[in-house]
């Protein structure tokens, strides 16, 4: 069997378990389901898209023709796994032999992509919305980098431009005369007809009846109507646009000394959402939302203007004083409701060092998998760096970004998919792979992606339909097959399958355990959890997370009843608690360390990434330099800091690099640049190289922190590591027994203390 | 000091020795049309009589005139004689050619009465050895200021008597502070301009762009203070960000009309000096900005709330440019016309505003200091009635060009003169008018546009020079000194930015004596009075009644007159003073004027224009049009349209407004004001037509709306002179540039019609002639009994 690593580079898929119990009981005993990290587009070095339709089974199946389907060759007839029916091959399948068999049947293409015989899309469009209530300073840095953008743009994108502050303003782009923009008042609610009459988009009925028609060779004057005037080729308008953006000026209306500017984000962005709706509907775009603060005014309203009213905290929400909160949060739940309806991105850009509303926005973006991106301000490298790797482009030289992307999931009948967790909405697709449990965006077997990015990953949960245990065949498995069909940056429409086999096993067989893979459950749960904190409150969460765990060890670990020193688990089980310990103290569920903002984004990166991604956010990497030897990974544990080591932490939000007390002091005293400390000079340049290295892949780009023992900055390494030389009193610290005893500890309790308890209730079989 | 005081003798009045009334009888020929041409009747008392004895003491009629020369002195008297009592005031009147500018002063203290305000004037009298004056108003005496005789600069004896406002009766005062509740306010021009399809097809977008940029430097901008901003309009307002630091102007859409709004708190209205790169910019680039629309859709009344909005908290002047009848929103109106109403007596109903939005709208306007000037281009309904509402109540006013078609150049030059003339000529902002009278008189209504603030108190956001102010006033008890006087005051604001109070004083003898009273009547001032109250009775009734009552207040005038001064022996004439000999055919021609003809032919919004400018017309103006100037240009004298002695332009004499005078082989030339109209008879001579029109003969001749070449000809110099003099004198006076048409004899039948019907001693329609109206006259004047 290959690695779990080896297949995700092939399919892009990581399994919580890789052999499947053939029952319905037997599975839900299992405590973690059976679930997949899958990322459709993952690129895969050296694997071509095929230009040629692929092969289907009859209606209603439509599943496609994969390496795992029974073929005829002499009767020209292939099985279909799924549904059993025999499928004719098609005409000019006719030479196809054991020697020559087409890519889709053979093993290297568990996984391939065709490009599809269809018309190109249109073009992607690009709508810039930018808050122009900034100061000059960030109001410069952004403009600039609006400017730099356009230059990485493909030639035939078309672009738009939203400014707002106490108005918003649609700027026609089209216009040759002279800069003209519609304004809208930013106090009020449009709806979508008012939005387009008022841009003049729809049927017009005040324009002069029985028109002349345009003269041959003259243009006809509708080029000038229609949303074609504020969405252009960035090639026709690229001076324009230029222009308008070097001259854009600070909102113009007077801001009181006691008072915040007049924000109206939300009209803006329904503004935006009007104006792609009129006329692209299902048409690639991203509406870009730039906001250097809260909306202030008008619909989605996040905090007052009055600067003596402090914005909503977790704890203003908690005790639901949060005044403008809820009605703010329907308000953008319903805009972003509108934009993935009709295929169209929301990514929000925000440039503040307070918060600007991500809480109550945050549906825009994880309803249309936009891109998040938190910053102090428009002027720090993380906002402009990430910007940039928005546009980052693949070999080819397209853009590494698809849109209106639909994953549907086929199953063999033994097996239901329960739901997804990730950035989409169900496409409603009622299918018979539909199970009764539902996990995440359920209820459907397909799920619409606005945007997608080749890493894009999707949590998919599945049940096991089965309610009897039945004799299984020898080598007997299950299917699951993802078919993404996409809008390539290029235009194409394309259409990724992805067809995974896994053997069923009977109850209690010993390798359905060994097939687990610990790393992707984690993941998984954590995907789980958070989607039920968003929901629910946080302590029901981390009581369902424990009593979980509990249940995960009780049924694996291997212990005598009620004798806590005999509890082993096995290798592929044996950190999957370490996960839970730090997943359970991290910034996904111990929100009231963070702002509301703060945890919409944590939560929102968690949602989209991939195994090994989410895993550095649950528990991030520490790695130690020292002279002791080559640099190398140590516990996330607070034995670890010690003076003559240095440290490179990455929690993938951030990285550090530590300096213990010895280090920092000779590098304070500029040893290193002396030619006798070379050695010196090199242990401090290697954790900056290999940060450096972790900064190139990553999106958005971490907050880079340099820092010493001692300094204020260190406190992100402390709130990180297990802090098991602080408490080490294993008489019950912070031990809370639990009227069901399912809690373990309390979020200062260290490692070695939740693994004690853990144990303990684990053979008590309390649970 | 004081000389002429006490009373007058009765036929010495002001020294000066007159005679009663010289009867006429009418019947006895064609009415003398030459005293049109004379000079205005002026008060029966010489300007020396005054405090100062200067020649230039007494109103100038062109500022201000009485309808009598001459008051009763009673109650009783003033009934008798039934002549209508009133004032014509035009008291910011455009200076013409060789006019003297009104003096300008900035005494330490402005001299007033204490009880009644009057300002000091040539007509006060010096009391008390000259250390107190007597208001010539309400007979208080006041202290004489030390500053009248002694100057403390040059600590010199000065001569009271020298004082502008001793020896002008129109004289301007720098006011102090305390006339002031803000700065004086800058000069604001906000132009709304229509941009729907009517208005850029018609050319009005590109040529009122255009004027505005030629005229960047006429208008008026003392110390670099005026504002301008601008505002265009189709079924969206589209303001324009006019920042000096911009590289070119912005332009703002708003299309959400729900309510008004401005987009932006500042740079929409902006100094014309600071600006002018980015405004000319605009103005050059306006036209294709719009080139292609299809936009027929109009909003001014919310173009209008906003333009308010942006200006009111400085004041200002709004421009509004209008080529379709705005359809849309709030202030949307109908295309009301229906000719099946037309001379009938509903009628009214279609020179009444179909809404009251810009009525309110105005009235909102005037205690900005906000006014309101509409010039309207349609080609279709243009709704006069309604949208002249906006001037009506602002002091603004009302240009008219209908079917505007800019691709004809004299609709062009007619536009682009009158509007580059409005834009340059000087401004009187944020003024209140107030009108006193001597103790006794009280006035008892106001015409022209402005708003009432108080009994007395006109609100003039703009002073506008064009417009004249009509004020009737009756005696509430009998006089008793011999000189009545009227002051009028201007508080305003100059272009140049300094407050300033006009202040015009009038000075009439007062008579016991109906003869006098008679004899002193100016007939033309009584017919402007009338055409004011004739158009304010058709709106509030209905023409019909107006008509009635111009009538019957002739009736009542020559049945005072034959009561008290025929014997019985004249019964079969038809007698009137001479000096009121034209009163009956000026009320012909108001009878049958465009305002008031019983007809089925004159389109409502042209009857509302025409009464609109009557309305407000100076009395030369209002003469004019009433009453058609009318030469015979085919037998031009020696020095007709050369220059004459004093270097003006020599007019022929004028022609009775009869077809009589019509010859075959003549070219005549007939101006009203608004138009002339040169009528070429069939028999024409073709040297003639050569000479003026550059043709070979009469069937060559183009008729219709046209320019004349200029030629290098005797006879081609004079006619252009004479039109070029009429088109200067009426640019000056009422901003009008008076368009040219050419009418054959047999040419065009409407064309021919519309020049026949301003021959008013004819019989036109069913219309009486002069000797027929004569005739109806003396029949109604039947019953009237003799002295
Ligand atoms: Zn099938
Ligand atoms: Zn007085």
């Amino acid at each position: 069997m290959n690695t779990f690593e080896e297949i995700e580079d092939q399919d892009g898929i990581r399994l919580s378990w890789n052999v499947w119990p053939s029952s319905r009981l037997e599975a839900t005993r299992m405590v973690v389901p059976i679930g997949a990290l899958y990322t459709p587009l993952k690129e895969r070095e050296g694997v071509q898209a095929f230009a040629y339709e692929p092969v289907t089974c009859k209606m209603p199946c439509r599943a496609i023709l994969n390496p795992y389907c029974q073929i005829d060759v002499r009767g020209k007839l292939w099985i279909c796994p799924f549904c059993l029916q025999r499928n004719q091959f098609p005409p000019h399948y006719k030479d196809i032999s054991n020697t020559n068999l087409p890519a889709e049947l053979l093993r290297q293409y568990t996984t391939i992509e065709y490009i599809l015989n269809k018309p190109p899309s249109l073009p992607p469009i690009f709508l810039y919305v930018v808050d122009t209530c900034l100061d000059e300073v960030d109001l410069k840095a952004l403009k600039d980098a609006l400017v730099v953008s356009l230059s990485l743009l493909p030639p035939n994108a078309l672009v738009g431009l939203i400014t707002y502050g106490t108005m918003a303003q649609v700027h026609e782009l089209g216009y040759s005369e002279c800069p003209k923009s519609y304004v809208f008042r930013g106090s009020k609610e449009y709806n979508a007809k008012q939005i387009q009459d008022m841009l003049g988009l729809g049927a017009v009925p005040s324009m002069r009846p029985g028109q002349p028609q345009p003269r041959p060779g003259q243009p006809p004057v509708a080029q000038n109507m229609g949303a074609g005037r504020f969405l252009l080729p960035i090639s026709q308008c690229e001076f324009t646009l230029t222009s308008i953006l070097e001259q854009l000026q600070q909102d113009p209306w007077p801001v009181a000394n006691d008072k915040r500017p007049l924000r109206c984000t939300g009209t803006a962005l329904s503004v935006a959402v009007g104006l792609l709706e009129a006329a692209y509907q299902n048409t690639g775009a991203r509406i870009m939302l730039f906001a250097g603060g809260p909306p202030t005014e008008g619909p989605g309203l996040v905090v007052g203007p009055e600067l003596r009213e402090p914005i909503r905290s977790h704890n203003d929400l908690e005790k639901d004083v949060a005044k403008h909160a809820k009605k703010a949060v329907k308000f953008y739940e319903a805009l972003a409701k509108r934009a993935a309806d009709k295929g169209h991105v929301v990514d929000i850009f925000a440039g503040c060092l307070d918060q600007i509303g991500l809480m109550e926005m945050k549906s825009l973006v994880n309803l249309t998998n936009g891109f998040m991106v938190l910053s102090d301000s428009f002027n720090t490298a993380i906002f402009k760096q990430s910007f940039i790797r928005v546009f980052n482009k693949d070999a080819d030289g397209f853009l590494q970004m698809g849109f209106n992307a639909t994953l549907e999931v086929q199953t063999t009948r033994e097996l239901r998919v329960c739901g997804l967790i990730g950035p989409a909405i169900s496409a409603n697709k009622k299918s018979p792979c539909v199970g009764e449990t539902e996990i995440g965006i359920a209820g459907t077997s397909a799920w619409k992606f606005c945007g997608i990015t080749p890493k894009t990953t999707v949590g998919l949960y599945f049940e096991v339909a089965n309610q009897q245990q039945q004799a299984l065949q020898p080598g007997s498995r299950g299917l699951i097959q993802f078919v993404t069909l996409y809008q390539h940056a290029s235009g194409q429409f394309r259409l990724r399958v992805t067809t995974v086999a896994r053997n069923w096993a009977e109850a209690n067989s010993p390798e359905i355990p060994a097939s687990f893979d610990q790393e992707a459950a984690a993941v998984l749960m954590a995907r789980i959890a958070i989607f039920k904190a968003e929901i629910d409150d946080s302590p029901d969460v981390l009581r369902w997370l424990d009593r979980m765990l509990i249940r995960l060890c009780q049924k694996f670990a291997d212990y005598r009843k009620d004798d806590p020193t005999s509890f082993r688990l096995s290798d592929n089980f044996s950190i999957y608690p370490q996960f839970m310990f730090h997943l359970r103290r991290s910034q996904f569920l111990q929100v009231f360390n963070n702002s509301p903002d703060e945890t919409a984004f944590y939560r929102h990166i968690l949602n989209r990434e991939d195994v090994n991604n989410s895993l550095i956010m649950i528990q991030p990497t520490l790695m130690s330099y020292s002279f002791n030897g080559p640099p190398q990974p140590v516990l996330l544990d607070s034995v670890s800091i010690k003076p003559d080591h240095i440290l490179l932490l990455d929690t993938f939000f951030h990285i550090l690099i530590w300096h213990g007390e010895t280090i920092a002091a000779w590098r304070k005293a500029k040893y290193h640049e002396q030619p006798s400390y070379e050695n010196f000079k090199l242990l401090l340049e290697a954790p900056k190289q290999d940060a450096q290295e972790l900064l190139a892949e990553r999106f958005p780009i971490p907050r880079y922190i340099d820092c010493d023992a001692g300094g204020s900055q260190e406190r992100f390494l402390k709130s990180k590591v297990n802090p098991s030389t602080t408490h080490v009193s294993p008489g019950g610290y912070g031990y809370n027994q639990q009227a069901q005893g399912a809690s373990i500890a309390t979020d200062d309790v260290s490692l070695q203390v939740f693994m004690e308890h853990l144990k303990k209730l684990s053979v008590s079989g309390s649970s | 000091l004081a000389q002429v005081t006490g009373s007058f003798g009765n036929l010495s009045i002001g020294g000066q020795s007159r005679g009663g009334p010289t009867s006429v009888n009418l019947l006895q020929g064609p009415p003398n049309v030459q005293e049109f041409d004379g000079p205005a009747p002026t008060p029966w008392i010489s300007p020396e009589s005054s405090v100062s004895q200067a020649p230039t003491s007494n109103s100038d009629p062109k500022y201000k005139r009485c309808t009598i020369n001459a008051i009763p002195q009673t109650i009783q008297l003033m009934n008798k004689c039934k002549i209508p009592f009133g004032l014509l005031v035009t008291p910011y009147r455009h200076l013409l050619d060789g006019e003297d500018p009104v003096p300008v002063i900035n005494p330490p203290q402005i001299v007033r009465c204490r009880r009644c305000r009057t300002y000091i004037n040539p007509w006060v009298q010096f009391v008390e050895q000259g250390s107190r004056w007597k208001c010539n108003l309400c007979f208080l005496t006041n202290e004489v200021p030390s500053f009248f005789d002694w100057d403390p600069e040059t600590r010199g004896h000065v001569d009271r008597l020298q004082r502008p406002e001793l020896t002008h009766a129109v004289v301007e005062f720098i006011a102090p502070q305390e006339y002031m509740v803000r700065p004086p306010q800058p000069v604001v021009m906000l132009f709304v301009i229509d941009v729907s399809y009517a208005a850029v097809q018609s050319g009005m977008l590109a040529t009122a762009a255009r004027t505005i940029l030629d005229t960047l430097d006429s208008v008026p901008n003392t110390d670099n203070r005026t504002k301008v901003g601008f505002i265009t309009v189709d079924s969206a307002l589209h303001f324009y960000n006019l920042s000096p630091n911009l590289a070119e102007p912005q332009m703002l859409v708003v299309s959400d009309l729900d309510d008004t709004f401005l987009p932006m708190p500042y740079d929409l209205l902006v100094s014309l000096t600071e600006s002018r790169s980015v405004i000319e910019m605009l103005l050059q680039r306006i036209g294709d900005m719009f080139k292609n629309t299809q936009n027929v859709g109009n909003v001014l009344g919310r173009a209008l709330q906003a333009a308010h909005k942006m200006i009111s908290p400085i004041g200002g002047k709004i421009i509004v440019l209008q080529s379709t009848l705005p359809n849309q929103n709030e202030g949307a109106l109908k295309a009301r016309e229906d000719p099946k109403l037309l001379g009938t007596p509903k009628e009214v109903s279609l020179l009444q505003p179909q809404t009251g939005f810009y009525k309110n709208l105005a009235v909102s306007c005037s205690p900005t200091q906000v006014s309101i000037d509409v010039f309207l281009f349609s080609a279709q309904y243009a709704d006069i009635a309604t949208l002249s509402g906006c001037a009506k109540f602002t002091g603004g006013s009302v240009y008219y060009y209908p079917a505007f078609n800019a691709a004809r150049s004299e609709d062009a030059m007619k536009f682009a003169h009158e509007f580059s003339h409005f834009l340059s000529r000087p401004i009187g902002l944020e003024a209140v008018m107030r009108v006193r009278a001597s103790k006794g008189i009280r006035m008892t209504a106001f015409h022209g546009n402005f708003f009432l603030r108080s009994t007395d108190l006109l609100s003039l956001p703009n002073v506008n020079p064009d417009n004249s102010y009509a004020v009737e006033m009756t005696l509430q008890e009998n006089l008793t000194t011999s000189l009545a006087c009227f002051q009028t005051a201007l508080l305003h604001t100059s272009s140049n930015g300094e407050r300033r109070i006009r202040v015009i004083t009038l000075a009439v003898p007062v008579t016991n004596n109906l003869a006098d009273v008679f004899a002193s009547t100016d007939q033309f001032a009584v017919a402007s009075l009338l055409s004011k109250k004739a158009v304010e009775r058709a709106l509030t009734s209905k023409i019909e009644d107006a008509r009635e009552a111009l009538m019957y207040k002739l009736d009542d005038i020559m049945g005072a007159y034959k009561s008290s001064f025929t014997t019985s022996g004249q019964a079969v004439q038809l007698l009137m003073p001479d000096n009121l000999k034209l009163l009956p055919l000026l009320t012909l021609g108001l009878l049958k004027n465009t305002a008031f003809r019983s007809t089925s032919t004159v389109p409502s919004d042209l009857r509302s224009y025409i009464m609109a400018m009557l309305y407000v017309l100076p009395p030369e103006m209002s003469m004019v049009q009433i009453h058609p100037r009318f030469w015979a240009l085919h037998a031009l004298d020696q020095q007709a349209g050369l220059p004459g002695a004093d270097g003006r332009i020599v007019k022929p004499p004028s022609l009775n407004l009869s077809s009589e005078k019509l010859e075959r082989h003549g070219l005549y030339l007939l101006e009203n004001g608004f138009e002339i109209f040169i009528w070429v008879g069939r028999a024409v001579a073709p040297e003639l037509v050569q000479m003026l029109f550059d043709r070979p003969a009469y069937d060559a001749i183009t008729a219709g709306k046209t320019t004349l070449p200029t030629l290098q000809n005797d006879f081609n110099v004079r006619v252009n002179n004479l039109i070029g003099k009429i088109r200067e004198v009426r640019i000056q006076m009422m901003t009008t540039y008076p368009q040219l048409y050419v009418v054959k004899e047999d040419g065009e039948p409407s064309l021919r019609m519309w020049f026949l019907s301003q021959l008013i001693e004819d019989r036109i329609d069913a219309s009486y002639s002069y000797p027929q109206f004569l005739g109806v006259l003396r029949e109604r004047l039947g019953k009237v009994g003799t002295a």
